[in-house]
């Protein structure tokens, strides 16, 4: 889902990194006023960056010759927070884009907007009201991966389609990544029951 | 920063990672969403580039083992970023608690 250079226009491409801009100085704010405990978690930090980074450079085939890479959105927000999250995923995708191309320099406020600030809040948010409903961990997780993804491919649509004046691509992503999605929500709700059940005093919300 | 089992965890998924992002894509020939988006819309990337490790390879190596390297470089640097953040955090302590 990283959009390269040249497929968005650059209001589009200047309207996207305005908007992420702020949001990381609300971020940054946020985390700033919970110093002491943010300390605590920067190594759970960096191994869940280190974890998100690596997982991403595995492609899965999916029949009917599409591929799929996980996003780790949703795993991120439920791990360290929303905050630190949002983080989190904009150092995976900065190095991404800086270091190895993946991603166009003129699309990174874009793609840190879709995955990295949609791909987090979303999956944080649909784990705390699921979680409030069932107290069910897997299930919680599962649907904040799946959404969380589903709705980062919906952002991405809506870019695309705003750039290039055509309903086609909010339909392409949204469906495309609502079927993916399932196998992020899948690893998501593996990974995050696992680190409940053996390391839970890690886990930012238990 | 990393403790020896998020270590062995990393590694493993390096070294398996260019059966599924080099090999197998060669193999099968898989694409992303967006490809699909890009070929219906007659999308063209920009062919300017800043990097000589683009999409995970590295100039003069077969492009598996240049995918394992840029691999390990990725985690490299995101180790490097949470060490510095981890000093300037505790920087910041010091000063506040000191005010």
């Amino acid at each position: 889902m990283h959009i390269p250079d040249g497929y968005l226009t650059p209001e589009v491409a200047g309207i996207t990194l305005l908007i992420t801009l702020g949001i990381l100085l609300v971020a940054t704010r946020k985390i700033s006023l919970e110093k002491k405990s943010v300390n605590e978690k920067i190594p759970l930090f960096t191994a869940l960056s280190a974890g998100i980074f690596v997982a991403q450079m595995i492609a899965w085939p999916i029949p009917g010759g599409t591929s799929l890479h996980l996003i780790g959105g949703a795993l991120a927000g439920i791990l360290v927070g929303p905050w630190l999250g949002v983080l989190s995923m904009t150092l995976v995708l900065l190095i991404q884009c800086l270091i190895f191309h993946d991603g166009g320099l003129t699309a990174i406020g874009a793609n840190v907007l879709n995955m990295g600030i949609v791909g987090v809040l979303v999956g944080y948010t649909v784990f705390k009201i699921i979680q409030r409903i069932s107290r069910k961990v897997w299930l919680s997780s599962f649907l904040a991966g799946w959404l969380s993804m589903t709705l980062a491919g919906l952002a991405c649509g809506i870019e695309l389609g705003i750039s290039w004046n055509s309903t086609l691509p909010l339909y392409v992503m949204t469906s495309w990544h609502a079927v993916l999605g399932l196998v992020e929500g899948l690893i998501t709700g593996g990974v995050v029951s696992y680190l409940t059940l053996k390391l839970p005093k890690t886990v930012w919300w238990s | 920063m990393l403790t020896r089992k998020t270590l062995l965890t990393l590694t493993t998924i390096l070294l398996l990672s260019p059966i599924f992002g080099v090999i197998l894509a060669e193999e099968l020939g898989y694409h992303e969403p967006l490809d699909i988006v890009a070929e219906e819309l007659k999308l063209n990337e920009s062919e300017f580039t800043w990097t000589p490790l683009k999409d995970y390879t590295v100039p003069g190596l077969p492009e598996w083992l240049g995918y394992i390297i840029c691999g390990a470089l990725g985690v490299l640097v995101i180790v490097f970023a949470g060490y510095v953040i981890k000093v300037a955090l505790g920087r910041r302590e010091i000063e506040f608690s000191n005010s």
